[in-house]
């Protein structure tokens, strides 16, 4: 019940951030912008269109999740509201609980809108749509869902710049974990080979949750992929939380 | 049982870089039920940080406290309390109505009696007329009601107000006053800092005063002021001009009013000899008043550091 009302406040406080318009706007942009992309590629612009609309999803989903939750709860604590709320009955779990659901409950909205503007989109430009294009959806959700849950351990932590920094720096490398691991020979025996050999084995693989190609070329995915995908985020994901739950229990407002 | 009981209290703020602040040291302190204690200090004495911790906002360094029984670290513990922080900040895009029905569900309120919280709480704290205007533009008196309403959301039996009165006009201070005292009469604790001290004097039963994290003084109002009679006025009719020329020689201040002479004297003794020599030398005494020190007088003693600890 509690993590319920703090969700929705939440909710009701990031869908007035700017920061998500201007985002949405240029995702918008982007996504009827592909076009064009498409008449230069010939006979490829559908195919185009939908890599480039999942792409928007995907890189402008990520921007919202670093932008609004790595300032979630700092802005709490600078702005004074959190004094009042805290000082109620209830666990602090909860309240970080409610502002992460209130988060992801907006990133779905965001999804389901650029979902079904690309898809308009596509069918309109003559296209047509496969199971695959949805279920690269919902893996971008599962990303979206572990990013936002990172950026709210980071805001527990440290201020909304450099948490939003280190959250970009993990998405940007979780693309492309196995650079960590493919390391040249020069790095043998190094003190940088074990850390970076660590990284890859912490940063969960994000290129895992990346069905772009698939959708665009209209190949089936298996369901146990998806599914296994699905998991390996969640299991990410409860972990951050639990890591974020710990690390605001013992805080001092 | 006691409402509040801290043990051994302390609190350091260490910040990498920084040097360490020690904010509170060793502070003891027992709360009754149904009291209503002033807890008073200078800025940075260690009150909000006191007050803070038992709202579990701040975690103490070491030490323990207890709210009826239950640790401050509790969730219980906090069902009791009912806190207003020194400025209140709410949501803006909420109205008064839906931020009383957010805290109300933040305690598990049924709809029914969070409808029931506001009809007491917006006629109480006079919110109707601003009931569905968002908080965003609002005055701090109008945020203070809505602090103090959100403070009694649920009813709880303790109230914790930091600095309720700071930066109001006369009338919020009043209004909160009046506040407090109908809260007193309900039979509510309350524990309160404060800089206004006539207000502290008025409303309070005991009082706490912290210097520099550490409690000094503790105790009743009137008991801590007992043995503090900083003069005696005596209003005096009648004299001969030899009795009025030797009582001002041991008044420390002197004025005639119409046909009294006013002495003020340094203390008891010397307007006892004062009285007993009006006695054999003739003349009325109309008023007796021993000067008591004020609250405000005791608390700045208290602040004004002796000559050794100058040094």
């Amino acid at each position: 019940m509690r993590i319920f009302t703090i969700a929705q406040n939440t909710f009701r406080e990031s869908i007035r951030d700017k920061v998500l318009y201007v985002l949405l706007f240029f995702a918008a942009v982007t996504i009827f912008g592909s076009k064009a992309l498409g008449w230069i590629s010939i006979g490829q612009d559908i195919k185009i269109v939908k890599d480039i609309a999942l792409s928007a999803t995907s890189i402008f989903g990520i921007l919202i999740a670093i932008f609004v939750g790595t300032s979630l709860i700092y802005k709490e604590i600078d702005k004074r509201t959190l004094y009042t709320i805290l000082a109620q009955p209830m666990q602090r779990y909860e309240f970080i609980l409610g502002k992460y659901l209130g988060l992801v409950a907006l990133l779905a909205v965001v999804t389901v809108t650029m979902t079904v503007v690309s898809s308009v989109y596509i069918l309109l430009l003559g296209g047509t749509l496969h199971l695959t294009f949805f279920l690269a959806i919902l893996l971008i959700y599962a990303k979206l869902m572990l990013i936002t849950a990172f950026a709210v351990l980071m805001s527990s932590l440290t201020s909304p710049i450099l948490g939003a920094i280190i959250v970009f720096s993990v998405a940007v490398f979780g693309h492309a974990t196995e650079v960590f691991r493919d390391l040249p020979p020069q790095f043998d025996g190094t003190s940088a080979k074990a850390l970076l050999e660590a990284a890859y084995y912490v940063i969960p693989n994000l290129s895992n949750f990346d069905l772009t190609r698939e959708a665009a070329n209209g190949i089936d995915v298996s369901g146990a992929y998806v599914v296994w995908v699905l998991v390996y985020g969640l299991m990410y994901t409860m972990t951050l939380l639990i890591l974020a739950a710990l690390a605001f229990q013992e805080k001092d407002v | 049982m006691s409402a509040i009981v801290t043990k051994n209290l302390s609190k350091i703020y260490r910040e990498v870089g920084k040097a360490s602040v020690k904010s509170l040291d060793g502070l003891d302190l027992t709360i009754e039920e149904n009291e209503v204690y002033g807890f008073l200090g200078r800025n940075g004495a260690g009150k909000t940080t006191t007050i803070k911790i038992l709202c579990s906002l701040l975690k103490p360094t070491s030490g323990e406290a207890f709210v009826f029984g239950e640790s401050v670290r509790t969730p219980q513990a906090r069902q009791h309390i009912g806190y207003l922080p020194e400025q209140p900040y709410f949501y803006e895009y909420l109205t008064p109505k839906e931020t009383l029905d957010f805290y109300g569900k933040l305690r598990n309120l049924s709809p029914a009696e969070r409808n029931h919280q506001w009809d007491k709480l917006s006629d109480l704290l006079d919110l109707r007329d601003i009931a569905d205007q968002r908080i965003k533009g609002f005055s701090k008196g109008m945020r203070q009601r809505i602090g103090f309403a959100v403070a009694l959301m649920g009813d709880p039996p303790l109230l914790i107000l930091d600095e309720p009165m700071s930066g109001l006009d006369p009338i919020g201070r009043r209004m909160i006053r009046d506040l407090i005292m109908r809260c007193r009469d309900e039979k509510k604790t309350l524990f309160f800092s404060s800089h206004v001290m006539s207000d502290v004097e008025q409303i309070c039963d005991r009082v706490s005063i912290l210097v520099k994290g550490k409690l000094t003084h503790r105790g009743r109002i009137d008991q801590l002021l007992e043995s503090q009679t900083k003069a005696v006025e005596i209003i005096t009719a009648g004299l001969s001009d030899e009795t009025r020329r030797t009582l001002r020689e041991r008044a420390t201040d002197y004025r005639a009013l119409d046909e009294q002479d006013i002495f003020v004297l340094p203390d008891e003794a010397a307007a006892n000899e004062a009285v007993q020599q009006l006695q054999q030398q003739g003349g009325r005494i109309v008023q007796f008043t021993p000067i008591r020190e004020s609250l405000e007088d005791f608390f700045l003693r208290q602040q004004t550091p002796t000559n050794e600890e100058a040094r």
